[in-house]
């Protein structure tokens, strides 16, 4: 894609940053109290990344999408890491798109991040490919301007290269934050 | 596409943040806050958050439990004040700064960001400013300095108010257990997508399991960590009660043999559960989470703990926060009977941190909200709201010039439609009905129930969102004094700060 490495990247935007800091503190410091006072002060330089940790290189997917054997017609539901917390409701699938609704069961006073996965699946039960859903309240920054709402009702489109072959269909939830 | 951000728009950014006084903004509210250096020094700080706790939930929750002649814990502390809470848009600069853009009604990320760090930030925003700065934490701070640190909520613990003291995101629905773009990144701030490495793009819950911010971790979420967050976690010492790796959760029977310096305790996968459905089903699964009180006199068991037990030299110091996070998630709700139990346990916790206040010495403890939420209010017994009328008051002397404005109402009388019984009584059933809802007080009649007419309290919402009100705030032990009159949110970082003399 022509990028330029990431992990060079964060390091040079790290140091930045952490110069950045460290130097704002110090003002701050003087500022505030003096510099015999401030000589006990605490500096934090907040971490920029976190060594180990692998970074995600792409959208989050589902084991059981892969797994998933779904005969034609049917419309299965995979496991994901928050199924206890909401049901799909309404679904459909008429051969280019897949609809319904997640209906969240839990505590909701604003559902603000949601992603619906679909796997598509030939006559063999082979999976042909994927696409998703993407739900994300605070476009506008605010997170509160709208009602709360536990009903998200979703339709994903089989891609267009897969759409004469699809013939089911797996559905499971990745993403959900709801307050 | 996704792009890394480039060193021009790191050296941008912090630049801006120096230039235009983010970290100024930081002296400014830490040197408004220090005119006397002897004034306001603690071992301890015991800050507690009810979220979405106005005026009125408080006032509320006083005449439910205990008659308008009682008073909640929290209304017995010496200083007593208001709370401003505003935030900014995206890209704003902090107040006093030519591009300054306020935003009146604030999200609890970017509360909580204001007296976690001292700046004012956008909605959704933890832990950068709102130009996207990482900026460091009061409780980063206090655990460079050696104080002990424990972050206790009701909500799942990468939530906002939580989350605003142990991470740095871009936006708050980046939670975990997995990144995505959409929740994750925002561009209309970092002008492209930064690598997917950088903590502000971090889930939370890989930020918190990692970074060893907090010592004692106790609330909900077990859902948002993952096998490898446990991993990290016990490589820290930290002992892991009820198991992620299997999302096992805790329990209070957990919570009560726990021990050691560091702590982790999630006791639902999501947000912990209404108290007044625990009270209603004993038996229940949720029954077994523990409830705020408890949960904050461990944390202070945890962290006051000498860490030699054989001799008298103790510790630094702890600093604590702890939320009372379903009083604003009942209230977007409009479900007054849950808000007023959230209330009710947030209270006891407070009584728990000021009786540990009262028998340590040298504690301060603050209690404040980040928000209000929903205009909650008290009305008059057989009155009604704008929402049930069919107009606003009439303006009955609207022929009088000098006390007439623009209004010209003839009447004002209850719609019909809009207001069908009381919404916890008669007119329960019906999904449009804006009626009110009542509690009976203990000052009113044997067999005056909940619900009724005749019930003494009469509440009402103006909405399902947060409003822009001032929030109170209660505060005893070192430094309490500042707190009495109005403080804006930001300021509160330069006080705690001060008191655990993390800050100039």
């Amino acid at each position: 894609m022509g990028l330029r490495s990431p992990k060079a990247g964060v390091a040079l935007v790290g140091a930045v940053i952490a110069v950045g800091l460290i130097a704002g503190l110090t003002s701050f410091s003087l500022a505030a109290g003096g510099a015999e006072a401030d000589s006990a002060l605490p500096v934090v330089v907040p971490q920029a990344s976190f060594p180990g940790l692998a970074a995600p290189s792409g959208e989050p997917e589902l084991d059981g999408i892969v797994q998933a054997k779904p005969r034609p017609g049917e419309i299965v539901q995979v496991l994901g890491p928050f199924d206890e917390r909401f049901e799909l409701e309404g679904l459909a699938f008429d051969g280019t798109t897949v609809r319904g609704a997640v209906r969240v069961t839990s505590d909701v006073s604003e559902v603000l991040e949601l992603q619906v996965l679909a796997g598509f699946y030939n006559d063999q039960g082979a999976l042909l490919g994927t696409n998703r859903f993407v739900h994300h309240l605070a476009d506008d920054g605010d997170s509160h301007t709208g009602s709360p709402e536990e009903r998200e009702d979703f339709a994903i489109e089989v891609p267009a290269e897969l759409a004469s072959h699809a013939v089911s269909v797996a559905l499971g939830v990745p993403v959900l934050v709801n307050e | 596409m996704r792009r890394p951000i480039s060193a021009l728009a790191a050296t941008t950014l912090v630049t801006a943040l120096v230039a235009t006084g983010t970290i100024g903004g930081l002296a400014g509210t830490a040197f408004s806050a220090s005119a006397d250096d002897a004034v306001g020094k603690a071992t301890n700080v015991i800050y507690m958050v009810g979220d979405g706790m106005g005026r009125t939930h408080v006032t509320a929750a006083r005449e439910r439990f205990y008659g308008a002649d009682g008073r909640l814990a929290m209304e017995a502390l010496p200083s007593q004040g208001y709370v401003s809470t505003y935030a900014v848009e995206k890209l704003s600069g902090q107040p006093g700064t030519d591009d300054f853009r306020p935003n009146a009604v604030t999200d609890s990320a970017s509360a909580a960001t204001a007296w976690s760090s001292g700046v004012k930030t956008y909605n959704a925003a933890l832990g950068v400013d709102a130009k996207g700065a990482i900026v460091p934490t009061v409780m980063e701070l206090a655990k460079k300095a050696g104080y002990r640190t424990g972050n206790v909520s009701t909500a799942e613990i990468t939530d906002a108010t939580p989350a605003g003291q142990m991470s740095h995101a871009l936006a708050r629905g980046c939670q975990g257990p997995v990144y995505s773009e959409a929740s994750c990144q925002d561009t209309s701030v970092t002008g492209a997508a930064v690598p997917t490495s950088d903590t502000r793009v971090t889930p939370i819950a890989d930020q918190i399991a990692r970074n060893g911010t907090a010592d004692v971790i106790l609330g909900g979420g077990l859902g948002r960590f993952d096998a490898a967050d446990e991993e990290a976690l016990v490589a820290q010492g930290y002992s892991v009660l009820g198991s992620i790796a299997s999302q096992k959760t805790a329990t209070k029977t957990d919570l009560a043999a726990a021990t050691g310096r560091k702590v982790f305790g999630l006791f639902n996968t999501g947000n912990l559960t209404i108290e007044k459905a625990k009270q209603e089903n004993p038996s229940s699964t949720q029954a077994q989470e523990p409830t705020l009180p408890e949960m904050t006199s461990k944390a202070i068991e945890l962290l006051s703990q000498k860490k030699d037990q054989k001799s008298d030299k103790s510790d630094k110091g702890f600093y604590l926060q702890v939320e009372g996070a379903l009083i604003d998630k009942r209230s977007h709700a409009n479900d007054a009977a849950q808000t007023l139990e959230e209330i009710k346990a947030f209270d006891d916790a407070v009584a728990v941190a000021q009786d540990f206040a009262d028998r340590e010495g040298n504690t301060l403890v603050i209690v404040t909200a980040d928000h209000e939420c929903a205009g909650f209010n008290i009305i008059e017994k057989g009155t009604f709201t704008n929402a049930e009328a069919g107009t606003p008051p009439t303006n009955i002397d609207k022929g009088n010039t000098a006390n007439n404005s623009e209004p010209s109402r003839p009447s004002n009388s209850l719609d019909a439609d809009r207001s069908t019984g009381i919404v916890n009584g008669t007119g329960s059933a019906d999904p449009g009905n804006f009626g009110p809802a009542t509690f009976r007080t203990p000052t009113d009649p044997a067999g005056v129930v909940d619900g009724s007419p005749e019930a003494g309290l009469w509440l009402s919402y103006l909405s399902g969102n947060h409003t822009g009100a001032d929030v109170p705030i209660y505060a005893s032990g070192p430094g309490s004094e500042q707190l009495q009159g109005t403080t804006d949110n930001i300021a509160l970082f330069g006080i705690v700060g001060r008191a655990l003399r993390v800050v100039g």
